[in-house]
């Protein structure tokens, strides 16, 4: 290769790996932040589910007795 | 008065019906903006080299610095976590003139976002002065205020975690969100306070960029700040559910 060319194109490829593991960093830091997000409103979203169903089979329940009475 | 400000801060309708659209439209921006900082933005110059080479019609005779590409998401990202914490003193500000717990949820979950994007930020300026610098760290001005800025950050948490009484923590978390905002300013300010810093100043009138390196570092931008609002909004659902989660609990309990 031309001289003056490989000095021009020197950092090029040295650089590259850093320029990479900028990029798959910053997107991990994300994923991860997305992954922790989503997996804890599904946590909530179930244990909502339960608790509402619980909650209002005790209302049932309640509802009966007091006809029962 | 009271109705106008639950509706302010309904969560589930509003915002939250458009908040994965702008996160989809964030992530599009961002991938637009990665692939044109590669393909349409040309690449700064280095070093001189001993002579001069036409290449793609452009007599060139410094080197190609290909590590300046990080500088297309590393800038929205710290920018991105600066305006996070602006709402986290905002919401600070609401938290303490209304004494409305829901400010305060909303300050604790701008903060996590800052620290996200801190935290990309810090990862991505890492690569950038190892391989310039050559070395991992430096005591540079920028530097500095964006550490001690990442350092007020963990204390806001440590904070939160720290205090038991939900009123007394509120209180404390909203005046250090605020303390924390004007790290912001000073670290936004630092490059043109110390012209010395090796940081370039970005922000001017005539910023020094060619369209062709606008155009990815404001897409990459506009879509951090997309991207950051439907994360916000995600949290707050899950935080607003999980608060009536804690709020069902209680009613069985009774």
């Amino acid at each position: 290769m031309n001289p003056i060319l490989e000095q021009i194109y020197a950092t090029i490829i040295p650089s590259a790996p850093y320029v990479i593991a900028a990029y798959a960093l910053m997107w991990a830091a994300l994923c991860v932040f997305v992954v922790f997000a989503l997996s804890r409103l599904k946590r909530t979203e179930a244990q909502l589910a339960v608790l509402e169903s619980t909650l209002a089979s005790r209302q049932d329940d309640l509802t009966d007795q007091i006809r029962k009475q | 008065m009271a109705k106008d400000l639950d509706k302010k801060l309904a969560v589930g309708q509003g915002l939250d019906r458009y908040a994965s659209a702008v996160g989809l439209i964030g992530a599009l921006l961002s991938t637009l903006g990665f692939i044109l900082a590669f393909v349409l933005a040309a690449p700064v110059n280095g070093a001189s080299v001993d002579g001069v080479e036409m290449i793609g019609g452009q007599m060139v005779s410094n080197q190609l610095l290909f590590s300046q590409k990080i500088f297309y998401f590393h800038m929205p990202a710290a920018v991105t976590s600066m305006v996070a914490l602006a709402f986290t003193a905002w919401f600070g500000i609401r938290f303490l003139t209304t004494r409305d717990a829901r400010y305060d949820l909303r300050a604790k979950l701008a903060t996590e976002i800052a620290l996200l994007f801190i935290i990309m930020t810090m990862f991505s300026g890492e690569m950038w002065e190892r391989f310039e610098w050559g070395v991992w760290w430096t005591w540079e001005p920028r530097l500095t205020t964006y550490f001690i800025l990442m350092l007020l950050v963990f204390a806001y948490f440590i904070l939160r975690t720290a205090v038991d009484e939900p009123e007394r923590r509120a209180t404390y978390a909203s005046v250090f969100g605020i303390i924390t905002f004007i790290d912001v300013p000073i670290c936004f300010m630092i490059t043109r306070l110390i012209p010395s810093s090796v940081h370039p100043v970005v922000f001017r009138t005539d910023s020094g960029l060619s369209p062709d390196m606008l155009v990815p570092l404001l897409l990459s931008m506009f879509g951090m700040f997309c991207i950051a609002f439907a994360l916000y909004r995600l949290r707050l659902r899950t935080e607003t559910m999980a608060q009536e989660v804690d709020a069902i609990k209680r009613e069985i309990d009774e």
